[in-house]
């Protein structure tokens, strides 16, 4: 379907940021007007951004990782009734997946229907590295992740997790880009984090 | 194209349970053998997910949101050499977003190539409402914006009137989100995670 290459796994080039620049500007030769001016326009932003230490890592077999956490994006071939049960199944869910809470390594996920619902599009923002983490849902929530994905084409089921992580990585695109805002926390350590700063509130209200 | 409607919050009855679970039983009655299995065998998991007082919400003019955390997923055609130079500036940027942090309300996004390069599908997680979230893209990073998207066929420009419904045209609005952590914003976990760092350094102190 598209470039399986990730951004990270292409080789090192090395650049100055001036050089970076340079190149850009070859690059945005062609660019409509708009463009051409943006890249005059935000320099100082831009320039900030080049500057930087690269933050793109990969997530293992496939995706990319920025720090701990990992994108994973897919899309899947609905079998015939597929879409119609899957559509049933998350209306009557309301967004309750306690599966996922159960897991625990899984900060968003969305699923969109696409292509006059042929396809689902499921996209996942995840801690750590691809096996581990299809691993983790094998171990922790077979049934809902059969419940789910038995709707689509070929899916050989979460008892045999090997294919599964197989059938799942042929069918996903890593990202050119990811970005993640705090890439040093895990869920689990946001979720730490938030009782932490109930408790530092609680205590600074009995001082005060 | 989604749900849009907004649910009550309180936990359902048993009777209000039963019925989901009948509702998909018959849903699932011409599902693959392993789905039908699944169905029975992870019952009592199932049972406290429909029990339990929905965390689904709308973002408000399109996309899903739970708590204080809403998505926002597009897939839009390149312009012609849109792709190549799209290429060029992430590869670039190495994954280095000053302008996503510096929208403050960001908290991941993704960009990627569909369909040999010709469509780019932009997925993100952001804090709040769809019309507050774009009206802060255009106030703090403009310049950025207009960098990644003139690669786009139809691209309005981020200042023109017309943006918001250039972008709410190619949005496809979840039917289901999923967050973690749904009462932290950007902002709010950046501050705990400073607060997390001090507690440690003073428990050292102390210990």
């Amino acid at each position: 379907m598209s470039t399986q290459t990730a951004t990270a796994n292409r080789p090192k080039q090395d650049l100055t940021p001036d050089e970076k620049l340079e190149k850009l500007k070859e690059i945005y030769a062609d660019a409509p007007e708009l463009g051409k001016a943006a890249l005059k326009n935000g320099l100082a932003m831009l320039m900030q951004e080049l500057s930087a230490t690269g933050r793109a890592q990969t997530a293992g077999r496939i995706g990319l990782r920025q720090g701990k956490v990992s994108e994973l994006c897919v899309f899947l071939p609905f079998v015939e009734g597929g879409a119609r049960r899957l559509r049933g199944l998350l209306q009557l869910l309301q967004g309750n997946f306690r599966a996922a809470d159960a897991v625990g390594t899984v900060h968003d996920m969305r699923f969109v229907f696409v292509e006059n619902d042929t396809k689902l599009l499921f996209a996942t923002a995840y801690d750590g590295d691809f096996d581990p983490y299809i691993e983790d849902f094998a171990a922790k929530i077979p049934n809902a992740m059969d419940l789910w994905l038995c709707n689509f084409e070929g899916y050989p089921g979460m008892r045999n997790p090997k294919a599964a992580a197989d059938w799942i990585a042929s069918h996903q695109i890593a990202a050119e880009a990811w970005y993640v805002n705090s890439p040093n926390l895990t869920a689990a350590e946001t979720r730490r984090l938030e009782k932490v700063g109930k408790a530092v509130d609680g205590l600074l209200d009995q001082i005060g | 194209m989604a749900t849009q409607t907004q649910f009550a919050t309180e936990p359902q009855s048993d009777a209000a349970v039963e019925r989901k679970v009948q509702r998909l039983r018959e849903l699932y009655a011409d599902a693959p053998q392993l789905g039908r299995d699944a169905l029975e065998q992870g019952m009592p998991n199932l049972k406290r997910e429909l029990a339990a007082g929905t965390g689904a919400q709308n973002a408000g003019r399109i996309g899903a949101r739970q708590g204080k955390v809403s998505e926002l997923t597009g897939i839009i055609p390149f312009a012609r050499g849109g792709a190549k130079r799209l290429q060029g500036l992430l590869e670039a940027l190495e994954g280095n977003f000053r302008g996503g942090d510096a929208v403050g309300t960001l908290h991941d996004m993704r960009f990627v190539f569909l369909e040999n390069d010709t469509k780019l599908l932009f997925a993100t997680a952001y804090d709040g409402d769809w019309d507050a979230y774009i009206d802060d893209f255009v106030t703090k990073i403009p310049h950025s914006m207009d960098l990644i998207f003139c690669n786009l066929e139809g691209w309005p420009g981020i200042h023109s009137p017309s943006v918001k419904d250039y972008i709410v045209k190619h949005q496809i609005a979840a039917k289901a989100w999923y967050v973690a952590n749904p009462n932290l914003t950007v902002a709010e976990t950046r501050r705990l995670e400073k607060i997390g760092k001090a507690m440690d350094e003073f428990l050292d102190q102390v210990s």
